[in-house]
């Protein structure tokens, strides 16, 4: 058998026996079977991120946003009603007259302290 | 609707399972095909060709299409069967009883049955990568430069194999084919 006859058996062979072994339908079965469960996460290139971050469909975790919302107005409505002076008046510093600090010159000579 | 490959890739991408088992169905015959003849163990070659396929799920985000959808997919399957190689041991198609269509080797004589046989078993004994570039090449019909592409190695290195290959096969096979 010469190069190009060994190589005609070798295709030959070769095909039938792809044929002969790929009409086993039931492992193509059991291998769909086994995907059609839950899938794993997929992996988010990094070029996406700025994507993801200007998405603005929640969808599963809106009422995180909400609570997350809430939890911000609340901050800003203590920032105004000032529920917060007690704590600088209890530290004392809050007290101080700042215009005792500032050095402002005699009225009558204009001398400076 | 578009249903090219491009097209349930780009779907999968963003998320679409139903676009993923529609890819599944469309590309696990194939892939669990390739897997087999690489690796010659039917059980292997199903946990091949499900890595695969969720491969396929994880990285879809990922994906550039540069190649085709065909090409990337037995080029991850190869690969697979490449580093399982190295952990197991081959079993020959006939050991795992995964032929299937006895009909084409009916007719002949089992003369030429047996020299088949023997021809499976030669190829059971080959380094890994010249086996699947012999598969690859000669049952799948792929071109060198394809084989090359997904072997991630030159036209002129798969050529190489091809040819090493041939050499293997014939000098293992030398009593059989000296005999006619």
């Amino acid at each position: 058998m010469n190069n190009d006859e060994f190589d005609k058996f070798l295709a030959s062979a070769l095909r039938r026996r792809a044929k002969a072994s790929q009409s086993d339908q039931a492992a193509v079965d059991r291998v769909l079977k086994r995907l059609a469960g839950p899938l794993p996460r997929q992996h988010a290139p990094i070029w996406r991120w700025p994507t993801v971050l200007l998405d603005w469909q929640f969808a599963p975790a809106w009422p995180r946003m909400a609570a997350l919302a809430a939890c911000l107005a609340f901050g800003f409505a203590i920032g105004l009603t000032g529920l917060d002076r007690n704590i600088e008046r209890g530290a004392g510093a809050g007290n101080l007259d700042a215009g005792a600090l500032v050095f402002e010159p005699e009225s009558l000579t204009g001398g400076r302290p | 609707m578009d249903d090219s490959d491009e097209a349930l890739m780009a779907r999968v991408a963003r998320g679409d399972e139903r676009a993923f088992r529609e890819l599944a169905r469309r590309h696990v015959p194939a892939m669990l095909g390739l897997a087999r003849r690489i690796l010659g163990n039917a059980a292997d070659a199903e946990d091949v060709a499900q890595e695969a396929m969720l491969r396929v799920w994880t990285q879809a985000p990922r994906w550039q299409p540069l190649a085709a959808l065909r090409t990337w997919l037995s080029r991850v399957v190869v690969n697979l069967c490449l580093d399982r190689k190295r952990k197991a041991a081959w079993v020959e198609l006939e050991a795992a009883g995964e032929i299937t269509d006895p009909a084409p080797l009916a007719g002949e004589s089992t003369e030429a049955a047996e020299r088949e046989q023997r021809l499976a078993a030669a190829i059971a004994e080959l380094p890994a990568r010249q086996r699947a570039a012999i598969v690859l090449s000669y049952t799948e019909g792929m071109s060198n430069a394809q084989v090359a592409d997904i072997l991630d190695t030159t036209v002129s290195a798969v050529e190489t194999l091809l040819v090493r290959g041939k050499q293997n096969l014939r000098r293992a096979l030398a009593d059989v084919i000296d005999g006619e």
